[in-house]
């Protein structure tokens, strides 16, 4: 099973759905405290409470919450309808705030002793519906609170006296009243605005740690080198809500930073050349391993490029060292056209992005160097191999002309020795193609896979290989294979391959035997089986057989000749175009080698 | 008999094909680069022509058969036919077949050389051609 890391929005969206999921959980428990509170305060300890409306409201409650129950998503994936459940939310605050309304009038108004619930119920909205602003929720609820406090005094709406200690005029009281509503709403501006500032940094840290995970799958995707520095550059600047964002490598000599990825600058910025090490204060000092930090630019004189810098708006700066593990690799600047836009948090942020991302770049380089060195070593191989072509071939067509009598009579000592000759010549050239197929068939030099159609090629290469299978009295057979079947091939390697497995199959078969050829396929692939009853291939060479110029013991000493290069070649042709290719064989019985291509 | 003339780089090859075609009854000229070639074409009116594909550079095979039989080729040399030593892995921009555009050579011959199959596709161009 796949495992996605989730994005952002999908943490976002399990939030939303959790929070809504813990409202309406615990509102269940708020209507059912109310009715068995209104039941339990009147009928056993009497208090003078008005039972129809307080039950009336605990069952509107809890109806209301049936509702938002049926309503709301409750399966796995809920991600697509978080609009939709966060406007499920602000309804239901809104119903609970005119329910805790009446629930406060009906127990006693400004005397209630439930007015701390308020408290509450505005906490759990701050920390619950972050992005929207809190005081406007602080003022309904102190407007409420005040509202029913004046409807009351002013006997526009009944007042029900719930304490009878209290004297029951206590409620028109000013001093009380004023009493009551000043400490309540400065307990609630307070808590409000405590709260909103730790959620505030909460949610600075969340969107961090989000940037981080994001930067850290985005540049992990890839190993391609300017990939990784656009990845890293982009996340930076998006992860610190700033508009751009710059990272420098060092060059081979050291003394110049290169601009190799940038986001939001303009190009005349840009096209500034690169930094040099020996002129930027500010970059010296973030080479040697500390961040920079730079508040206005205009005031710091450590830049090469100052002018440049305020010319593109620039004010505040950061600067931090890449390092990958062999050391520092360049530097990562963060752009704000905001004085003194960055600090601690931010230090620290970068920090992290740009540890992260000197292990990505460092990774990137080494495998460009190994690619580069696996061309180098191809191109090599292919030059000298070619070199050497010339001078055997040479040399073979003499000796033939010398064995053929065009040069003069040949006794037949001579010409024993003339054939030996040339059998090591013939083995030479056949060493020198199977090299330069070997070079060539690296990713370097190969062609793009294009769709190919199997059968004719199979034939094509049977057909080459049946004079030589008769005269070894072979039957070679070939079944299964539907002429409709294509697969993705490049040019020339689909007949590379099987000319080496045929060829294989021919050379080490005994007079009288059989090879033979069989097709299958499904929806995503074709695969051949090329099946010899020939000299079979010892268990124990089975795992080397696909190391260059590994021969099997028994090729070996059979005298049959050979290159070793041979199955090489197959593998990494086969690898090339994501196919697969299994060997099984029985020494002495014979081999099967199973190529699987995908399918067009 | 016919006249053969050959243009080659590599003297071994030169006198590989000269013992057999001239044991065959030929006779054998030969060149070796492009300019000579072209110069012994002319002077010699050979009525086959065997190249190689690489010579000083690696495209000069080529360009000589596009000489002798491009657009821009006078008539009498367009005649004669063109006989080519290829080998697979060329890095040049040739395709394998004779093609009247890529290539204007009659057909292939790989080094090194099977005196046979020299003689034999000698013979038939010579006799396509008349």
């Amino acid at each position: 099973m796949d495992w996605k890391p989730r994005s952002g929005l999908q943490y976002r969206a399990m939030n939303v759905a959790a929070t809504n999921k813990r409202l309406i959980q615990v509102r269940w428990g708020i209507g059912g405290l109310i009715l068995g509170g209104t039941l339990i305060l009147t009928f056993f300890f009497s208090l003078p409470l008005p039972p129809t409306p307080l039950l009336l409201l605990g069952s509107i409650i809890l109806i209301y919450n049936i509702f938002f129950y049926v309503i709301s998503c409750r399966s796995v994936d809920c991600e697509s309808k978080m609009e939709k459940t966060q406007r499920l939310i602000i309804l239901q605050v809104l119903l609970d705030w005119v329910a805790m309304a009446f629930f406060l009038h009906f127990t006693g108004g400004i005397t209630s002793p439930a007015t701390p619930i308020f408290l509450i119920h505005l906490l759990v909205i701050t920390i619950l519906l972050p992005d929207s602003s809190p005081v406007l929720y602080l003022a309904l609820v102190i407007g409420v609170v005040v509202l029913i406090a004046a409807l009351e005094g002013w006997e526009i709406w009944e007042h029900y006296t719930v304490i009878p200690a209290l004297a029951c005029d206590v409620y028109k009281d000013p001093v009380y009243v004023l009493g009551q509503i000043v400490f309540f709403s400065t307990a609630a501006g307070v808590m409000v605005m405590l709260a909103s500032a730790i959620m505030k940094r909460l949610r600075i840290h969340e969107r961090q740690l989000e940037g981080l995970l994001i930067t850290s799958q985005t540049v992990s995707s890839t190993l391609k080198l300017p990939e990784v520095l656009e990845h890293l550059v982009v996340s930076a600047a998006r992860a610190l809500n700033v508009s751009s964002a710059s990272i420098r490598l060092l060059d081979a000599t050291g003394e110049n930073l290169r601009m190799e990825a940038d986001t939001g600058l303009s190009d005349t910025y840009r096209s500034k050349g690169p930094v040099q090490v020996s002129r930027s204060l500010i970059d010296r000092e973030a080479l040697s391993g500390h961040i920079v930090l730079i508040h206005n630019a205009a005031d710091d004189d450590r830049f090469q490029y100052k002018d440049q810098i305020l010319a593109e708006g620039i004010k505040s700066v950061l600067v931090a060292p890449i390092s990958g593990r062999a050391g520092v690799l360049g530097v990562l600047r963060v752009y704000s056209r905001k004085e003194a836009r960055f600090g601690e948090d931010e230090v620290d942020y970068v920090q992290a992005i740009a540890a992260q991302g000197g292990i990505a770049i460092e990774n990137a380089m080494t495998h460009a160097a190994l690619q580069e060195e696996e061309e180098a070593r191809s191109t090599f191989i292919h030059t000298v191999t070619h070199e050497l072509r010339s001078p055997v071939a040479g040399a073979q067509s003499l000796v033939r002309i010398l064995d053929a009598g065009l040069a003069g009579p040949i006794a037949e000592k001579q010409q024993s020795i003339l054939q030996r000759v040339s059998r090591r010549l013939d083995f030479l050239q056949e060493l020198i193609n199977d090299l330069l197929t070997l070079a060539s068939s690296s990713t370097h030099f190969q062609h793009k896979p294009e769709p190919t159609a199997l059968e004719p090629m199979l034939q094509m290469v049977l057909d080459d290989f049946r004079p030589l299978a008769a005269e070894k009295a072979i039957n070679l057979e070939a079944n299964g294979i539907k002429p409709d079947w294509s697969v993705w091939a490049g040019e020339d390697s689909l007949k590379i391959i099987f000319t080496n497995l045929i060829g294989n199959a021919v050379k080490y078969t005994q007079e009288g035997g059989l090879i033979r050829l069989e097709a299958s396929a499904d929806e995503t692939s074709v695969s051949v089986k090329v099946s010899d009853s020939g000299i079979g291939i010892p268990e124990e060479d089975l795992v080397n057989l696909w190391k260059d110029f590994y021969r099997a013991s028994n090729a070996r000493t059979s005298g049959i000749q050979g290159t070793g290069l041979g199955l090489s070649i197959v593998k990494r042709l086969i690898e090339n175009l994501e196919g697969q290719i299994r060997v099984q064989s029985k020494e002495g019985e014979g081999t099967t080698f199973t190529v699987t291509l995908r399918r067009v | 008999m016919a006249a053969i003339l050959m243009i080659d780089d590599d003297p071994d090859f030169i006198l590989a094909v000269q013992m057999v075609l001239e044991n065959a009854g030929y006779t054998f000229f030969s060149a070796s680069n492009g300019e000579q070639g072209y110069q012994a074409v002319k002077e010699h009116n050979p009525d086959l022509v065997i190249l190689d594909v690489m010579m000083d550079t690696a495209t000069a095979g080529f360009q000589l058969a596009l000489k002798l039989r491009g657009p821009d080729a006078e008539e009498s040399l367009k005649k004669i036919p063109i006989l080519m030593f290829s080998a697979i892995h060329e890095t040049t921009p040739l395709r394998f077949e004779p093609d009247e555009e890529f290539l204007p050579v009659d057909d292939f011959l790989e080094k090194p050389v099977v005196p046979d199959t020299l003689l034999e596709k000698v013979e038939f161009l010579l006799e396509r051609s008349g």
